[in-house]
């Protein structure tokens, strides 16, 4: 065979063949395959900005033939690629409500004629919302308008409105839904740090071991970053979720530690840990004694007890006292030892110790708060309290280790707190009633001296009561459903339809665009462009991706035609509103927060584009934002190499507040035996006008239920399903019982997201003495059943 | 299974090497040769025909059924990060939760990248064979993603095992979404988060890459 090894031509041409036959082949076989591969459901992907809760997730947004195809987690953004399910399908909000599931998108302005509200033209619209402001404006001056804004506006137009009004027509009647959601945290952060605004981020809910999560069902309320404390968990197994709730809900489900406190005993259950703390020795001496002082509240007595009086006989504010040491704040505290107080709030207090213990020792503890803390009467002393903790401690101010209040709307931080749009707010950390302050701002605006008026305007509730009485004439609402969110609802609903109300809004058929003397078609999300900024100080860029539906316009372009209008009737300062498209006034915005330690001049249009979000401060281009504020790396401190810096206050020292306990203005009574508080659920956002528009949302979530301890049911001979009443001294409300044993017993739970249970109408309207905002979860009620049994299922 | 069919299949091949050495040294005369020549036929017809077929019979075995294993995966160094990553006890990820938890027991890559099915098992065949082309002929790119970054994970192979709990049915929006995520027009990963390190993490020079490439944990592991 050796001899007939060599190949000839016919033989090597035909091996030749076999291999290019088999290379062919094979190429062939991968060009088909290739082609099999699944066509991408978008021909193209943009970065964009959830638009719902204050989570602030970033999307990808998937695009075909000019339609929203698909949407995705964006891994790249701080959320990491997690979304919950109604970002999951923001793919159908713009198409819901016209040819899509549901009905009611405003397309055209209208005006009310009579009963009916019909569709005009943008300049007839607009003329009669002009004359109406400027005639108010003229005949009882410039507090007879208002400003009700949102925490869903972009920045942009948030910052016009509030230039337009405080700066334009001088009234500082600007408030906002923020006012509802937010106003007791950012009121608690400036009393403790000087200024706004959280210190941490939401990496630091990737490093922390304990988490004390306290009037906050993240689990449904910011599922994303839930999923993240879960995650931390896991890889820990030190890890501790510490969970304070009235109600078992879906987040405490998961808890290492629930505290299945009474509604509204929050404050008391704080300073009982911090007594704790001290007493058993778990403050952070060195960390307290360089960088905090002890703060409180002394009312202003003479000699003989008796309370100082001003020139008008009223007796003096009280006053705040720095002088307390550790030892002395230990003592004030004497009167929430666990076993004084636990029996009130609860529970034992052996679970007091054990969280006090748990919160002081780990390596890292982050609190988490949102609604339940925020909307109470003792809001503000809670949030106080909450990072009087941390200071306490030491567990601030490093990875895994800080007082994160999370946001309830995705730009209430951005826009409203940021830009200063509440009542006693001006821009990037300013007050309205501090002088100096409001000349800052003046200069920067270019305005007269004494063109932004002093002292703080009204706060929501006062707003709507102003309405009442007639003391507000005219009103523009922005982006928000007041008449389906404010507290005592049904008051309110009436105030609305006194004054003239002009409702910018996306959808006509909101429980406000009902009562509406005006409606003007808004643009939505992707429709317009601008920034957001969320919880941890990120601000992040929505680009237009689609075009308005019907007429609508952007916010931002009613406000520039508002001022223009306002501006010829010689109600505003002249040539107010100079920046006019959303990258004008971002450019403006971001030069003005320059002059304050909010900087983010750094953030240019073009870097917003390209980054997937930065956090402030970031004062130059090439700065790369800032994870923690007050600490290593925050370039606003004095040295940034400085360990820690509270340079929000004039001494560089953060307070650690003293808040004795309040009494509730509701405790239950024989008439109202029962407490509800209200909440969320997962499906459902807010007022639902936009969630209950989506098919795969409103069916999961169904129709809203009064959620019932099955021993106060079983008392009163309510059965599951059977429709109950529920009153309060404010209103009442009926809907169908869910029986449960997640509330405490004489504890009830509704959510609010459906107009067709309207519990706001039940709750009560008390606000907190400091931030004014109401008191939503805690309101003594009556429950009976309404309806026909319900027949036993078979 | 695999390493005894990889025993016989590499023994199969020796014998037949060994066979056709003996065929190529017989000197041409005893081919010639009446005596013996039927023996030599025989010979030649097992090392030449028998055994190459049992062979590539065993090999394509081998191949079909060792390409399910892990170890096959980290063979490509573009796995590397996905691989080290499963494999990581501290990671959170999808696929490290499934690895260390063992909701998978073997064959991990396998089991959530083959879709359902017989049509499955030839698309995950297909999509191995595309995938081979691109690695030995360089046409890819790092940090690998789906088809024109715009391409999907089929959500049935999550579903095939996670619709029938109990806990996936109480979430009603599971219910409510059902047609979404049967389609994949809703990632489930929405919202259970990444399945692996991300394509920034697993972009070459990343401050993440070099962790989640050295060393290589499959080979410590074993």
């Amino acid at each position: 065979m050796g001899e007939s090894s060599n190949l000839d031509r016919r033989e090597f041409l035909m091996g030749l063949a076999a291999i290019g036959g088999v290379g062919v082949l094979g190429a062939g076989s991968w060009g088909v395959l290739e082609s099999m591969v699944p066509q991408a459901q978008a021909a193209s992907w943009h970065k964009s900005v959830c638009r719902f809760c204050g989570n602030g997730c970033g999307v990808m947004v998937g695009m075909r033939d000019k339609k929203v195809v698909a949407i995705r987690g964006d891994f790249e953004a701080t959320n990491k690629g997690f979304i919950c399910v109604k970002g999951s399908l923001l793919s159908s909000l713009n198409t819901a409500g016209y040819g899509g599931n549901g009905t009611g998108r405003a397309l055209k302005p209208k005006i009310r004629r009579g009963d009916q509200l019909v569709e005009v033209s943008w300049e007839e619209a607009m003329s009669l919302v002009a004359e109406k402001f400027a005639t108010a404006i003229k005949t009882k001056g410039k507090n007879a308008v208002a400003f009700y804004g949102s925490g869903q506006l972009l920045t942009e137009e948030t910052y016009t409105a509030n230039k337009l009004f405080k700066g334009g027509i001088g009234t500082n009647n600007v408030d906002g839904n923020p006012r509802l959601c937010m106003a007791s945290a950012a009121v608690g952060y400036t009393q403790v740090f000087g200024k706004d605004e959280p210190c941490g981020c939401y990496e630091d809910l990737d490093k922390a071991e304990v988490f004390f999560i306290i009037g906050a069902n993240m689990a449904v309320a910011h599922q994303p970053s839930f999923e993240r404390i879960k995650l931390t968990r896991k890889a820990n197994p030190n890890c501790k979720i510490v969970v304070v709730d009235p109600r078992r809900c879906e987040t405490a489900e998961v808890a290492d530690l629930h505290l299945h406190i009474r509604p509204g005993y929050d404050l008391m259950l704080l300073n009982s840990m911090a007594y704790v703390i001290i007493k058993d020795n778990l403050a952070n001496r060195d960390f307290v004694a360089k960088h905090c002082k002890f703060a409180r509240m002394l009312p202003q007595l003479d000699a003989a007890g008796k309370p100082l009086l001003d020139e008008k006989g009223q007796a003096l504010p009280p006053k705040e006292d720095n002088s307390l040491s550790l030892e002395e704040y230990g003592m004030l505290l004497e009167d929430y030892a666990p076993e004084k107080v636990a029996e009130r709030i609860g529970i034992s207090p052996h679970q007091i110790r054990e969280v006090a213990h748990l919160f002081a020792k780990s390596k890292g503890t982050i609190s988490c708060w949102t609604m339940g803390i925020n909307q109470s009467s003792r809001g503000t002393a809670s949030n106080n309290m909450l990072s009087a903790l941390h200071l306490l401690t030491g567990q601030i101010c490093k990875p895994g280790a800080t007082p994160l209040s999370m946001t309830g709307q995705p730009n209430a931080c951005g826009g409203v707190r940021d830009c200063g749009a509440l009542s006693h707010l001006l821009p990037h950390g300013r007050l309205a009633a501090n002088p100096k302050h409001r000349e800052e701002v003046e200069e920067i605006w270019g305005l007269p001296k004494g063109t932004i008026a002093p002292g703080p305007g009204k706060h929501t509730i006062a707003m709507y009561r102003a309405m009442e009485t007639g003391e507000i004439e005219c009103l523009l609402v922005m982006c928000t459903n007041p008449a389906q969110s404010l507290p005592a609802g049904e008051r309110y609903r009436r105030a609305m339809e006194k004054g003239f109300m002009v409702v910018a809004e996306t959808f006509e058929d909101s429980e406000t665009a009902k009562l509406a003397d005006v409606i003007l078609p808004a643009a939505l999300w992707i429709e317009k462009e601008g920034v957001m900024g969320q919880t941890e100080r990120r601000y992040q860029l929505v680009e237009k991706l689609l075009e308005p539906a019907g007429e609508a316009r952007s916010d931002l372009q009613i406000l520039v035609d508002l001022a223009e209008r306002l501006d010829k009737a010689g109600v505003t300062t002249p040539g107010i509103i100079k920046s006019k498209t959303a990258r004008e006034v971002w450019d403006e915005a971001r030069k003005m927060s320059a002059k304050s330690v909010y900087n983010y001049e750094g953030m240019t249009w073009e870097r917003m584009q390209k980054e997937h979000g930065i956090q402030w401060p970031c004062p130059t281009e090439s700065h790369p934002g800032t994870a923690r504020r007050y600490t290593r790396g925050d370039p606003m401190m004095s040295n940034p190499e400085l360990e820690v810096e509270f340079y929000g206050q004039p001494d560089k020292r953060a307070k650690i507040w003293f808040r004795p306990w309040v009494n509730l203005p509701q405790e239950p009574s024989e008439q109202y035996p029962i407490i509800l508080t209200t909440g969320r659920i997962l499906e459902q956002w807010h007022t639902g006008t936009m969630t209950q528009r989506i098919k795969e949302l409103n069916e999961a979530a169904g129709p809203a239920t009064i959620e019932i301890n099955v021993q106060d049911a079983h008392e009163r001979n309510i059965q599951d399903g059977q429709l109950v009443t529920i009153e309060s001294q404010f209103g009442k409300v009926q809907g169908k019982a869910k029986l449960s044993t997640g509330p405490r017993k004489g504890v009830c739970f509704a959510a609010f997201y459906d107009p067709s249970v309207f519990v706001n109408a039940v709750v009560s309207d008390a606000v907190d003495p400091m931030s004014f905002e109401p008191e939503f979860k805690v309101t003594a009620v009556s429950m009976s059943p309404a309806g026909d049994p319900v027949a036993p299922r078979s | 299974m695999t390493t005894l069919i990889l025993i016989l299949g590499v023994g199969l091949s020796l014998v037949g090497l060994l066979i056709c050495m003996r065929l190529w040294l017989l000197p041409a005369s005893k081919l010639n040769a009446k005596a013996g020549a039927a023996g030599v036929k025989l010979t030649a017809a097992v090392g030449f025909v028998v055994l190459p077929l049992l062979a590539v019979g065993v090999a394509n075995y081998q191949t079909f059924e060792g390409v399910k294993e892990v170890s096959s995966c980290a063979g490509c160094h573009v796995m590397a990060p996905m691989v080290n990553d499963m494999l990581r006890k501290d990671s959170t990820s999808l696929a490290a939760r499934h690895f260390n938890n063992r909701w998978i027991a073997e064959k991990q890559c396998y089991n959530c990248h083959s879709d359902y099915g017989l049509s499955g098992t030839i698309k995950s065949k297909g999509d191995g064979f595309r995938h081979l082309a691109r690695y030995v002929t360089g046409s890819y790119k790092e940090p690998i993603e789906y088809h024109r970054s715009g391409g999907f994970y089929d959500n049935n192979n999550c579903l095939k095992c996670h619709a029938v709990t109990e806990k996936f049915q109480a979430v009603s929006s599971h219910g409510t979404l059902r047609a979404n995520l049967s389609s994949s027009q809703t990632s489930c990963l929405n919202c259970h988060g990444p399945a692996h390190p991300t394509a920034l993490q697993r972009t070459p020079g990343s401050k993440t890459y070099e962790a989640l490439t050295h060393p290589p944990l499959l080979e410590a592991s074993r």
